[in-house]
């Protein structure tokens, strides 16, 4: 049960805030998390029209050998990417939380630029308090 | 709990065979050219002939072999076997053709497997995926050919399926037989026996229902 990390991807692809935590996946540079945000996003696209039956989401669970990520996708088009260890069965309900800390410490804050990268100390409090 | 279907990649990103189970939303039959021939003959580019409607039937009259129809409208007899391509009930299609389908499978497979290699920064394997209404398997061979299934999103993994596929009917049926010529980037693989093999392990699994 450990947590690795927290991704937040605009609407447009773009990733606008990334936290590490713990030491359960290498840190990569600022660079790669942004190339692999977009590709994220469009693997998100395309596996919505995949579905064999009809209409689907778009993936929410993707696993490896030791590590999963968790999608939340809002309403809006934002979303949410915590990647935790294979065993961490709550990733969801953190994920909810999340989002909630993002309306209250984001979305109302009034000197921040939607789609535009996260930098808000009380964001950053919030999040740590949360996911430690 | 049921599975939808199953491809088979060679190293060469090329899809060489294809099968489905319980589809609802079945593919376009590929454009022409777009798969190699022997990959599924359901989603072969079917010629002409073959795709007579039943919402058309003066076609069949017309042929000379059938001779017994009666002009109320109602096929006596028809002197010809019922063909296995001929149109079956309507049933939903995807928007996609099978040859398209095909390559956004391998897309997302390869781009979900880069991504996983990056972040764990180790040799790591995508294993699944899972989205609201499919979940999807990829094992990998050491040879490059890539499995991929897709099943219902409530199943466990289903590697181990697809570990036994390889190990059984692919090896039997697939790369001890001769008349199979493997990475010729020409045809696929599909035989009788692989796909009879492969289907009767697949209906045998307790998650096939």
């Amino acid at each position: 049960m450990a947590i690795f990390g927290l991704w937040v991807i605009n609407k447009a692809g773009g990733l606008v805030y990334e936290r590490n935590f713990g030491d359960g996946l290498p840190r990569l540079t600022s660079n790669e998390y942004l190339v692999l945000a977009g590709t994220l996003h469009g693997i998100h696209a395309i596996t919505s029209r995949l579905s064999p039956i009809g209409p689907s989401s778009g993936a929410q669970v993707i696993e490896g050998e030791t590590f999963k990520m968790t999608i939340l996708l809002t309403a809006t088009g934002t979303k949410f990417v915590l990647l935790t260890s294979l065993a961490e069965s709550t990733a969801d309900v953190v994920l909810q939380k999340v989002y909630e800390v993002y309306a209250d410490a984001v979305m109302k804050n009034p000197f921040h630029t939607p789609e535009m990268p996260i930098r808000s100390e009380g964001f950053d409090r919030r999040i740590t308090a949360l996911l430690g | 709990m049921t599975i939808y279907s199953l491809y088979i990649y060679d190293r060469h990103c090329t899809c060489v065979y294809y099968q489905d189970w319980h589809r609802t939303k079945l593919p376009k039959p590929a454009a022409e050219g777009g798969i190699l021939p022997a990959v599924s003959h359901q989603v072969y580019p079917q010629p002409q002939q073959d795709t007579i409607s039943t919402s058309d039937p003066i076609s069949t009259y017309s042929s000379p072999r059938n001779t017994l129809s009666s002009s109320s409208g109602v096929v006596v007899a028809v002197n010809e076997e019922q063909r296995t391509t001929t149109p079956q009930p309507p049933q939903a299609q995807s928007g996609l053709s099978f040859d398209e389908e095909a390559k956004l499978v391998y897309g997302v497979v390869l781009s979900l497997r880069n991504m996983i290699k990056k972040l764990s920064g180790k040799d790591e394997q995508f294993v699944n995926y899972k989205t609201s209404t499919y979940k999807l398997h990829l094992y990998e061979t050491l040879s490059g050919y890539k499995f991929v299934m897709l099943s219902d999103p409530n199943a466990d993994s289903l590697r181990f399926v697809l570990r036994q596929i390889y190990s059984g009917p692919f090896l039997e049926y697939v790369v001890r037989n001769p008349l199979v010529k493997m990475d010729s980037k020409e045809r696929g693989i599909d035989n009788e026996y692989f796909r009879t093999s492969t289907d009767r392990m697949i209906r045998g699994l307790s998650v096939f229902q």
